[in-house]
Parts: C-alpha cells; sequence; structure tokens
C-alpha cells in the first residue's frame, strides 16, 4: 500500500479532473431537462475542437485564436445539430433522441481520423500557457491548468444554478424540463429556449475539449469517449441535479486518481466512472426512482 | 405451404448453396476472410437485431459480449481438445448466463437507461480484457504469457482448417443461428416480443411474463453473439484487444439500424456494411474513415426518416423508381392519345 504521501499529487490530478468532468456532466444535464436529449456526441465535439486549435497554433496562430476557435467550432456544431434534428425528433424517445447523437459521433470521428491521421504514429499535445507556472502547498506541485480545472468545474456549477434559478430564460428551460407542450402553450418560445441550451452545452463542450486536451491527452478517440465519465456523473444524479452532479464529478475524479499509485489497481483505475455509474443506477432503480413524469410520457 | 413462402425458402435455399458451394472458388483468399468475417458479424448483428427491433432494447455493449465469447473460446481450445462446436456451445452458454445475469437487474431500467448501462459496462469490460489480453497459449487462469516467443495459433476444427472450408463452416453455423432465432421469432417468444414492442403495459395486461421475455431475448442475443466470438478466435488465430475498440459496438448499431433492425435481412446487409465494405474500400485505397462518417449520416438519416433501414427503404424505393420509370415511358404515348 503506498504512503499518504504518494496520494497526494493524485489528489490534485484527480480534484482538476473531476472539476472538468463536473462542467462536462452540467452541460449534460441542462441540455437533457431542457430539450431531453443525451448528447453523447459532446466528447466528439470538444475533441475535434481541440484539434482544431492545435492545428491554429501548428499554423503560427496565436494561442487565444486557437481557444477561440476551438470553443466556436463546438457551439457553432452543437447548435446546428440541434436546430437541425432538434426538432425532427423532438417527439421521440429518449432512446432515439440519444441513439441519434451517436451518428454525429460516427460523423466526427470518422472526420478527426481522416483530417488528424494517427497512422504515422506522430502524437499531439496542446498545452495551454498555465502549464508551466504554478505554485506549491507542502511538498505537491500544483500548476495553474489544475486550478483552471476545479474552478471551472466550480464556477459553472454554481453560475448555471444562478442562471437556472433567477433568469428569465432559465425559469423557461426549468419549465421545458416538466413539460414541453405545456410551456410552449404558455407562450414560451421552445425553439429559443433549445436553441439557448445547446448553445451553453456547445461551448462547454469546446472548454472541456480544451482542458482534457491538455491534462489527458490530444487524441480523438480518448477525448471522445472521456465523455462517458462525465456521463456518469450525469447518470449518478439521475440527470436532474446540477449539485449532484458536481459532486459525484469530483469523487470520480478523486477516486479514478486515488487509485493510480495502488499497483494492483492501477491499471483498473479507468473503469472507476463506469463501475461507479452501472452500481448508482442498478441501486437508484432498486428503489424505483427512475421514472419521472417525463419519461413515462 | 403458401406460394410465398415456399418462394422466399427456394430463394435461400439457393442462397445459401451459391455462397457454400460456388463462392470460395470464385473469390479470392482475402475476399474469403472478409466473407468468413462478413458471416461472423452476421450473428452479431443479428443478435443486436433481435434486442433492437423486435423487443425494443438498445445495446451497446455487443462487442464486448463477442469479445467474452472470443476470449472464452481461445482459453478453451488451448487448454483442451474438445472437439470445436462444443467449444463454440459453451462459449455461447458462458455469454449467455453473463448476459442473463447483468441483465436481471438491468431490464428493470427504461430503454435510454438500459443503453447507457450496457455503454458503461462495454467500457469497464474493454479495460478489464486490455489488461488480462487475450489467451495466447500461456499457462493459468487468463491463459496469457507476455514474454512467449512463438505463440501458437489457436485452432480451427479439423474438417475446416483452410480458409474456404473455415469459411464454409461459418455460413453453416451462422445459418443454424438464423434458423435457432427464427424458430423464436415464428413461436410464442416472438408474439410475445411483438407485443411487448407495441406496448409494454399492454403486453402485461394480456398476460404476458414481460420480464421473462425479454431476459429470454437478451439470453438469446447473448447466447449466438457468444457463439460468433467463438467463430472469430479460429478464424482470426491471433486476438488481441485493440481488435475491439470503443467505437465498434456505435458502429455496429449504426449498421443494424441502417441495415434494418425489423428483418433478418437485415443483419447480413448489417454485416456486408460492416466487413465487406471496409474491404473493398481498403482494396481501391480509399480511408475507411469515409464510412464511419456515412454510417454516422446513415443513422440520422433512419431516426429521422426511414425506421425500418435499408433492407426495407431500398426494395421500396426500387419500387417506387420502377413506377416512375414505367411511368415516364407510358407518359408520352398517354400524352400523345390526349392531344388526338
Amino acid at each position: 500500500m503506498p504512503s499518504w504521501q504518494d496520494f497526494q499529487p493524485f489528489i490534485v490530478t484527480g480534484l482538476a479532473l473531476g472539476g472538468v468532468y463536473a462542467l462536462s456532466g452540467v452541460g449534460l444535464v441542462v441540455l437533457y431537462r431542457a430539450t431531453g436529449v443525451v448528447y453523447l456526441a459532446f466528447g466528439a465535439v470538444g475533441a475535434m475542437g481541440a484539434l482544431i486549435a492545435w492545428s491554429v497554433t501548428n499554423a503560427g496562430g496565436p494561442g487565444w485564436s486557437g481557444w477561440l476557435a476551438c470553443v466556436l467550432f463546438a457551439a457553432g456544431v452543437t447548435v446546428g445539430y440541434g436546430m437541425l434534428f432538434g426538432p425532427a425528433l423532438a417527439k421521440r424517445d429518449p432512446l432515439v433522441k440519444a441513439t441519434a447523437t451517436l451518428g454525429l459521433l460516427l460523423v466526427l470521428f470518422g472526420t478527426m481520423d481522416l483530417l488528424w491521421t494517427t497512422s504515422g504514429g506522430e502524437s499531439r499535445a496542446l498545452s495551454l500557457p498555465t502549464d508551466n507556472s504554478g505554485f506549491t502547498v507542502g511538498q505537491i506541485q500544483i500548476n495553474w491548468t489544475q486550478v483552471i480545472g476545479l474552478a471551472a468545474g466550480v464556477v459553472i456549477t454554481v453560475l448555471t444554478a444562478l442562471f437556472l434559478r433567477h433568469t428569465r430564460l432559465g425559469t423557461a428551460m426549468r419549465a421545458m424540463a416538466n413539460d414541453r407542450e405545456i410551456t410552449a402553450t404558455l407562450g414560451v418560445p421552445v425553439r429559443r429556449v433549445e436553441a439557448a441550451a445547446w448553445l451553453g452545452c456547445g461551448v462547454l463542450a469546446g472548454i472541456a475539449g480544451l482542458l482534457l486536451a491538455d491534462m489527458v491527452a490530444l487524441d480523438a478517440t480518448t477525448l471522445t469517449f472521456l465523455v462517458i465519465s462525465s456521463l456518469a456523473a450525469a447518470l449518478i444524479a439521475r440527470l436532474r441535479s446540477i449539485a449532484f452532479t458536481f459532486a459525484a464529478a469530483i469523487v470520480i475524479g478523486l477516486v479514478q486518481n486515488m487509485l493510480v499509485p495502488i499497483s494492483s489497481l492501477s491499471n483498473y483505475s479507468d473503469m472507476t466512472p463506469f463501475v461507479l455509474a452501472a452500481a448508482a443506477l442498478l441501486v437508484l432503480v432498486r428503489r424505483r426512482v427512475m421514472t419521472s413524469s417525463r419519461e413515462e410520457s | 405451404m403458401p406460394a410465398g413462402t415456399l418462394a422466399r425458402t427456394a430463394v435461400v435455399t439457393v442462397l445459401l448453396l451459391f455462397t457454400l458451394l460456388a463462392l470460395p472458388q470464385l473469390i479470392s483468399l482475402y475476399y474469403v476472410d472478409t466473407m468468413t468475417q462478413v458471416g461472423i458479424y452476421a450473428i452479431v448483428a443479428l443478435g443486436l437485431g433481435v434486442l433492437v427491433g423486435r423487443v425494443g432494447l438498445v445495446s451497446l455493449g455487443q462487442i464486448a459480449v463477442l469479445a467474452v465469447g472470443a476470449w472464452v473460446a481461445a482459453r478453451l481450445l488451448f487448454a483442451t481438445a474438445q472437439p470445436y462446436p462444443v467449444v463454440l456451445l459453451e462459449a455461447g452458454l458462458f455469454t449467455m448466463v453473463a448476459g442473463t445475469l447483468i441483465g436481471l437487474p438491468a431490464l428493470r431500467l427504461r430503454g435510454l437507461y438500459l443503453a447507457l448501462i450496457t455503454l458503461m459496462l462495454a467500457g469497464a469490460f474493454s479495460i478489464v480484457l486490455a489488461t488480462t489480453n487475450f489467451p495466447n497459449g500461456g499457462h493459468g487462469f487468463l491463459g496469457y504469457n507476455g514474454s512467449l516467443v512463438r505463440i501458437p495459433p489457436i485452432r480451427r476444427p479439423d474438417i475446416a482448417s483452410g480458409d474456404p472450408a473455415y469459411f464454409r463452416y461459418t455460413v453453416i453455423v451462422a445459418a443454424l443461428m438464423f434458423l435457432l432465432v427464427l424458430a423464436h421469432i415464428r413461436s410464442r417468444p416472438g408474439r410475445a416480443w411483438a407485443a411487448i414492442r407495441q406496448s409494454e403495459s399492454a403486453a402485461l395486461a394480456a398476460g404476458i411474463n414481460t420480464t421473462l421475455y425479454k431476459l429470454w431475448a437478451l439470453a438469446l442475443a447473448s447466447f449466438i453473439t457468444g457463439v460468433a466470438g467463438g467463430l472469430y478466435a479460429g478464424a482470426v488465430h491471433y486476438i488481441y484487444s485493440i481488435d475491439f475498440p470503443a467505437q465498434d459496438s456505435i458502429i455496429l448499431l449504426a449498421v443494424v439500424l441502417m441495415g434494418g433492425a425489423y428483418s433478418l435481412w437485415g443483419a447480413v446487409v448489417a454485416a456486408l456494411l460492416l466487413e465487406l465494405l471496409p474491404a473493398l474500400l481498403n482494396n481501391w485505397g480509399v480511408p475507411a474513415d469515409w464510412l464511419t462518417i456515412l454510417f454516422g449520416l446513415g443513422v440520422l438519416q433512419v431516426l429521422t426518416t426511414a425506421p425500418a433501414g435499408l433492407a426495407d427503404q431500398v426494395p421500396r424505393d426500387l419500387a417506387r423508381l420502377g413506377r416512375l420509370l414505367l411511368g415516364l415511358l407510358r407518359r408520352p404515348a398517354s400524352a400523345g392519345s390526349e392531344a388526338q
């Protein structure tokens, strides 16, 4: 068993990763509540955004132009998808809506493999300027990117909670989560509210893509399927509460990273989100809390 | 037997005989191997088709089931001298029991959650497989020895050691699996599944044990996918965990939806899309990534406009095209007659 000293750096990386999972998870939950779509292409959109950012900076563009391109791309694709396929699938089962986003995932995945081919064995890296500076607490090195990861998670969660509670648009989104038809009858511009939800989710996908490309790897497959970790957090929160999503994401990030120094479990640490989410789903269904009015309809 | 059924049986028999006797003679060894994979993946697609098309359950973990079937078969083939069909049966039974045990609690989840839990479990499984690796003739429970210099190939049945012979073997096993599924669809379980797909509450009210029949479908799909895994082990001789990447389960769902989950032909179409098309493109020097993009667009198209898939849509579109052409041919004549 490794000593407490060995765990300390992994607590830092765990919190940072958990923060990014949290901001992705919050994006997924808000979109699901407003539109009924589980956006499985979240990771793929962020991945392609990060690859675009890499290309922009590699071509000599300043760093900020790459980050901007990443977020703009993610937001554009997400809103475009939402506007194109959202209305057509609005009345279908949540399962069909989620499956359709897998179509988008495949399109983006194929495009990434085609444009940023990995066959030559070349590896890419996207590093943010905040990687190289930081501070030490005790004996642990902490860089600013890790601070940004956790801070982004906290800030996004708090801002989203305030937004949903105190703004007109946020109230409309919560109303849509309860009943789309009645909300429309009350005169809420349903399409526009949905577009706003897609936009928010897309921007978060871009930010998450940038941060994860820096913290984990700039690799299409890895980033595309990291969405599953964020989704695990959202599922543990039953795709409802953003506070629970945040807490679950931090726990997943922490557990996943703190298994790394334990040699017998190190190889299995990436299973954490899957196992926790599967266990949570199975426990929740025992208590029969999975059936909300929305899913019954 | 009604004339339609008779004609259909005759067509299937002729096609099967052609595939068994003539096809391996006509194509190169490269395509014989490809067609063997088509046979294997037709079974996998059939399993997912039963779940999606018959019962309305979406599983994103079928490739993991295939990998487990292949693992079990490879382990048994190295460890024992059992005849190949017995190993296939054992691999199928293992995945059937495993699938049922996982399905028992998961079936209480509603559609979307069931799909997501299969995605989670498949993700967890692929990490386990990446760590344990596939058996390569080593000893111990896992049968993997990383420092082995000469890795022995996974054996094939004695009667089918060559590639064309193994292709025929695969086709026969696949045909048996299709018959097994057909027998289910034509009898009591098939009717129960149809009722469940229409409305679970109505099926329940009609006295159908919905949990039993959903579990039955899961067991059947897991069984045939496990058998397909056994066939896979012999077909490739050496298995690595990178042969089952994470995106494959998603691509499988895409081709099954495109092929058409409601008909048995859909499974064959799906397997051709999944295995033959990449092989053809590879031969022509076109990157297979175009296919991934195409499959993604296919999913979106199927879900928004053509829920029954290509196996249903193409014949209908062709019939429509035929009528259109006929109409065009007739029009000048009729237009002429109107003028008079």
